[in-house]
């Protein structure tokens, strides 16, 4: 193979999160395989039964996720397809992934108790109306029964509406998975305490979502139930003021279809439920 | 007179601004009154179900497929909308094939496009396969033949032609194999690890490795062979040549041989080379007339969890013995009378329906001791003189008379299913026995597939018990599945070993559990 040709096929990880990084250096050789090929992202499905997601430059739209510098042309991957972990490399049909060098980023989201930037931004902005489902009555059932729980401090309470959300609605991501999500992260961020101390429940929401939506779901679910999120929503939630959490709303907003705006309307929703 | 219309998409993805298009697009279709494009989630069922558009179709798909479903204002608007679905779904894949590679052809023009392919897998109908392996051979590339109904003198000069290039040809019916790391055909996600496996059984070899995997160790490399290859005609020559490519590979600290007994002239040629292997090895060749023994750095054994445990222990330098069960015997005991208290008055055979053919050789092989004669359909010399009449059965799905027009089991559930509900009805069974075998290749919710059968089967009054063959990293998940079976009623077990002697225990009671326990013990 000519030099260029090599070159051709070697991609390089600029950013990758935290948590995939330390799955990829315990990984064993026959990592697993490609899961789900898009336009925009190509998701593998480890060993482990955990997924990988693969997408371009810029800020890592998973808490699982790795930008490369450029995605191999689409069509060429498919699902099924083997990757194997070859030392820093993931190798999938002749394509070597190489993630030394990248940087390493933390998508753990940390508590704070002061939350009026995100608030101010949030509850000011005029939302996008995101996925339909979302405003069925199943739907705003369950967000007034997740609502209620948080304004008590009921983690049960809580629970009962995140079980009526899971796989709910249009999307790879079920609306009701994403507002779930959005829910997750102010409840990490500003009522730790809710989750921590009833260990049942996230055991619960997390059987949940094993059993009850989409492979690429349920790992935001997982993760965002272990305080993980994606950089945008993590920007959001932790904007120090008014104007970083209008910028960072604005690229939560231009993720996906829908989900983005279905994660705002969840964190929106946990934060009316605070007093915001 | 409004109608509704379903297309479902197993295991499809589409990201979310392509279901939202069309959806949109269905919905502006003359004479759609509602369109939605979902995965089918249970949430999103239901909600399917509140607009009256859940379809039987649409309730047999899970959270991982696309259910389209249409209400137009007549069936044949309906059928219009969903044909336009299909060409929208359609004209997607076929711009993402576009994007990429075209598919090829030809061996040749795939090693063209893919120059550092060094295997070839190969399902095309019998009567080609051979040809096609032939020119995989003569390009340099390892064979893995998927294909059956293989004439034994093709298989014969396939083989001679391989070992006259150091390839490996693997089959014919050759059904799972695991090289480089990359499981081959019906494989489950297992790890690497320090054990090379020679197999010439495709679910045997399936059930030792999730086994070892279970108890954290891997494969190194698992070579199958095919299932006459250690027969008279075949000479044991890819198994010879097998062992030979364990011996100089680095990975492999042990080696297991799987199968059936041999021919006698082979058996000769694999105890010579594994006596002058240097590596130890473990030979599950399951027979009625194998015996346990341990003999130098050579462990036999006489059932595939056996083979796994001996195999543990021999890396560990730790000395091993068969065990019945995993469960403490008091436990089996109390297990074994609730199963026996929910039977029927009267019958009492057993009726084993197997997806895997090595899982019920083996089923069948623990229940002649305990039980005497056991009906099978499996090959004369794997099943006995006893095999011929008896009131427990034991049957492969796999084999040919099950799948004609049809997949098999370990893909589509439906011979396995009717034999249930047949059982269910004939009032001559008490026990039913089941292997369910996940991984790449395997149905996606196989337990799901025959759940509402067993559950009809026990409201009659007949106990299940089963065991699942995978891992947790398959696609199915092995807790899934396994959940899945206990909840329709079926004592799952973690081998199909023990579920054979389980159901044995089931069907006859205290007398068979005691020889049982009194046999193995240590």
């Amino acid at each position: 193979m000519t030099t260029r040709a090599a070159e051709t096929r070697l991609v390089h990880v600029q950013r990758l999160a935290a948590g995939a990084a330390r799955r990829l250096e315990a990984a064993p050789r026959a990592l697993g395989r490609v899961h789900s090929v898009f336009e925009r992202a190509v998701n593998i499905l480890c060993h482990d039964g955990c997924l990988l997601t693969l997408h371009g430059p810029g800020s890592l739209a998973a808490p699982f996720a790795a930008a490369v510098d450029r995605l191999p042309p689409s069509g060429v991957l498919a699902p099924g397809m083997a990757v194997e972990r070859m030392g820093e490399r993931l190798v999938l049909d002749g394509r070597a992934i190489d993630w030394r060098g990248a940087e390493v980023v933390e998508t753990a989201l940390a508590a704070a108790g002061d939350g009026s930037a995100l608030a101010a931004a949030l509850l000011a902005a005029s939302l996008p109306a995101g996925a339909a489902a979302l405003r069925s009555p199943a739907a705003l059932d369950a967000q007034r029964r997740l609502a209620g729980g948080l304004r008590r401090g009921d983690a049960r309470g809580f629970a009962d509406g995140a079980l009526r959300l899971i796989g709910l609605g249009e999307g790879l991501t079920p609306a009701g998975d994403d507002c779930l999500v959005g829910a997750l992260a102010v409840v990490h961020r500003f009522r730790r305490g809710l989750l921590a101390a009833h260990p049942g429940v996230p055991r619960e929401i997390a059987a949940a979502a094993r059993e009850g939506t989409t492979v690429v779901a349920r790992e935001f679910l997982l993760h965002a139930l272990e305080g993980r999120f994606s950089e945008a929503v993590i920007a959001l939630a932790s904007a120090g003021t008014e104007a970083a959490a209008r910028d960072a709303l604005a690229d939560l907003l231009a993720m996906g279809a829908t989900s983005g705006a279905d994660t705002a309307v969840g964190m929106r929703l946990g934060l009316e439920a605070l007093g915001a | 007179m409004t109608a509704t219309a379903t297309l479902v998409k197993r295991s499809y993805y589409a990201d979310s601004v392509a279901l939202l298009a069309l959806a949109r697009d269905l919905r502006s279709h003359p004479g759609v009154i509602e369109a939605a494009a979902l995965m089918a989630t249970p949430a999103n069922r239901a909600l399917l179900a509140q607009s009256d558009l859940l379809t039987p179709e649409a309730e047999t798909a899970g959270p991982n497929d696309l259910v389209i479903a249409i209400m137009a204002e007549d069936p044949a608007r309906a059928s219009l909308a969903r044909a336009r679905a299909e060409e929208l779904l359609g004209a997607r894949e076929r711009r993402q094939e576009q994007a990429g590679r075209r598919a090829p052809r030809t061996l040749a023009s795939a090693r063209r496009q893919l120059p550092g392919a060094d295997l070839a897998l190969i399902s095309v109908p019998g009567a080609w396969a051979a040809a096609e392996a032939r020119k995989a051979l003569r390009l340099g590339l390892h064979v893995m033949l998927f294909s059956d109904n293989v004439p034994v003198e093709d298989e014969v000069a396939l083989k001679r032609l391989a070992a006259r290039r150091g390839l490996l040809l693997m089959g014919p019916d050759c059904g799972t194999a695991y090289l480089g790391g990359a499981p081959l055909g019906f494989a489950n996600a297992v790890p690497r690890g320090r054990v090379g496996v020679v197999a010439a059984s495709g679910t045997g070899l399936q059930q030792v490795a999730t086994l070892l995997a279970a108890r954290g160790e891997g494969i190194s490399e698992a070579i199958g062979v095919g299932g006459r290859d250690m027969g008279a005609e075949v000479g044991g020559l890819m198994t010879l040549r097998a062992l030979d490519a364990l011996e100089a590979d680095a990975a492999t600290e042990i080696v297991v041989v799987i199968g059936k007994p041999p021919a006698p002239a082979v058996r000769e040629a694999v105890e010579a080379k594994l006596g002058a292997l240097g590596k130890p090895a473990v030979v599950a060749l399951l027979g009625r007339d194998v015996k346990a023994r341990h003999d130098g750095r050579i462990i036999t054994v006489t059932n595939l969890e056996d083979a796994c445990l001996a195999t543990i222990a021999a890396l560990a330098g730790a000395a091993w013995s068969p065990r019945a069960f995993s469960l403490p015997p008091a436990e089996v005991r109390r297990r074994v009378e609730a199963a026996r208290r929910g039977l029927r008055p009267g019958p009492s055979a057993i009726l084993g329906l197997y997806a895997g053919g090595t899982l019920a050789h083996e089923a069948a092989l623990i229940l002649e001791p305990l039980l005497g004669p056991v009906l099978t359909n499996l090959s004369p010399a794997a099943a006995g003189p006893g095999s011929t009449g008896g009131r427990h059965r034991v049957l492969d799905l796999g084999a040919g008379e099950y799948t004609v027009g049809r997949a098999h089991p370990m893909l589509d559930p439906t011979a396995r299913v009717q034999a249930i509900a047949g059982a269910a009805a004939e009032g001559e069974v008490a026990v039913l026995l089941l292997d369910v075998v996940l991984g790449h290749g395997a149905a996606a919710d196989p337990a799901g597939d025959i759940a509402p059968a067993l559950e009809a089967a026990r409201g009659r009054e007949l106990a299940v018990i089963a065991s699942v063959i995978g891992t947790e990293a398959d696609p199915q998940g092995l807790a899934r599945q396994t959940e899945r079976l206990e909840r329709a009623g079926a004592w799952v077990l973690p081998s199909n070993a023990q579920a054979a002697r389980a159901a044995a225990c089931v069907a006859r009671g205290e007398a068979v559990m005691e020889q049982l326990l009194a046999e193995m013990r240590p």
